[in-house]
């Protein structure tokens, strides 16, 4: 069976390669490669039964559905302008967080305020390394926070352990402790790359 | 930002009420200068010499999509222009001073701008062997 799969992998990417385009041969066979070699699961995005329809997507009936939903647009307009993080720096990465709330990118404007506590926020910012001893306080943080909340991931530390990968005291990644929204890549990232997240994070609220 | 109501006002008179509206829409506030570029996605570059502006807020750009504007929809280079790393804004470059893009082919007449929450937005896949291989199991019938 396992034969038989490769080989019709290898004739759909024979065929691919006579298409004209070549630009996509490459990642296509890769993709139809790798997905032979586990035929149950299917990793070609595709919609779940348990899929519900984002807000904007869903289509409207009766009058009911109409308030409701002009009233979740001004809910989520009024959240969207006060976009609360608790901060979680914990590596040179918060040094480019602090910047975002310096005078340069002045976040104030845009109705971001750094709170102390995770009770009053909306969004925690994990910035740098989570160390496996770090790793409880983290998620007591998260668990304190009230709904609707996310998270941002700042820097290839809290990404997937980034330089630190191999070590031993390292969470390989945040999304192992709590669910991610935005991961904002780079070493540190640039504020403007932050900012450019915390932006993503409010479009998501959009809905 | 605005730092008084007569530079409002004045900002009106200058640039018309609909195009005052929608920078307060934009970016709840009003600006009065004169256009130094567009890129190739359709959004306006403008600067100005006043001297009651704020430090480092005399550069601006107005989005061509007004719903949905976004970072990435400005080019590199007018994005280096407008953080103050040049004076001297893409359009005015020499032919030999310009950057080449490598991600970008040549027919593009666009660059490229993020897909993240869109349908559009890049969806990883595995593309290493496993290490297991599965089997299904087939249970004879007993004699």
């Amino acid at each position: 069976m396992f034969a038989t799969v490769v080989k019709t992998s290898l004739n759909s990417a024979k065929v691919i390669a006579h298409h004209p385009s070549s630009s996509a041969i490459s990642v296509t066979s890769l993709r139809l490669f790798s997905t032979s070699q586990n035929v149950q699961v299917n990793l070609v995005p595709h919609k779940l039964p348990t899929d519900q329809p984002v807000l904007s997507e869903r289509p409207l009936s009766g009058t009911l559905d109409y308030v409701l939903t002009s009233w979740d647009k001004v809910k989520q307009w009024s959240r969207k302008s006060s976009f609360w993080p608790a901060t979680f720096g914990l590596a040179c990465c918060a040094v480019e967080m602090m910047h975002v709330s310096a005078p340069r990118y002045d976040q104030d404007r845009l109705g971001i305020i750094f709170r102390a506590s995770p009770r009053q926020s909306d969004i925690v910012i994990v910035a740098g390394t989570v160390t496996n001893k770090m790793a409880p306080a983290l998620r007591q943080v998260y668990d304190q926070m009230a709904y609707p909340r996310w998270v941002i991931s700042m820097g290839s530390c809290a990404n997937g352990g980034g330089y630190y990968h191999y070590s031993y005291s390292v969470v390989r990644g945040v999304d192992r402790l709590i669910p991610v929204d935005v991961y904002v890549p780079g070493c540190p990232p640039s504020s403007e790359a932050l900012m450019y997240g915390t932006f993503h994070a409010s479009k998501k609220d959009d809905g | 930002m605005s730092t008084s109501i007569i530079r409002v006002f004045k900002n009106f008179y200058r640039n018309g009420i609909k195009k005052s509206l929608r920078q307060i829409a934009q970016m709840n506030d009003t600006k009065s200068g004169h256009i130094v570029g567009v890129d190739d996605y359709g959004n306006k570059f403008y600067e100005t010499s006043n001297p009651e502006e704020i430090h480092m807020r005399t550069r601006w750009v107005e989005y061509k999509d007004f719903w949905r504007p976004d970072m990435s929809q400005i080019e590199p280079g007018w994005h280096f222009w407008l953080a103050y790393g040049t004076d001297t804004p893409p359009n005015q470059l020499k032919p030999s001073e310009k950057a080449i893009r490598h991600i970008v082919p040549a027919q593009e007449k666009q660059h490229p701008v993020t897909y993240s929450c869109t349908r559009g937005a890049y969806v990883p896949y595995n593309t290493a062997k496993p290490t297991l291989s599965s089997w299904s199991p087939k249970v004879k019938e007993r004699v």
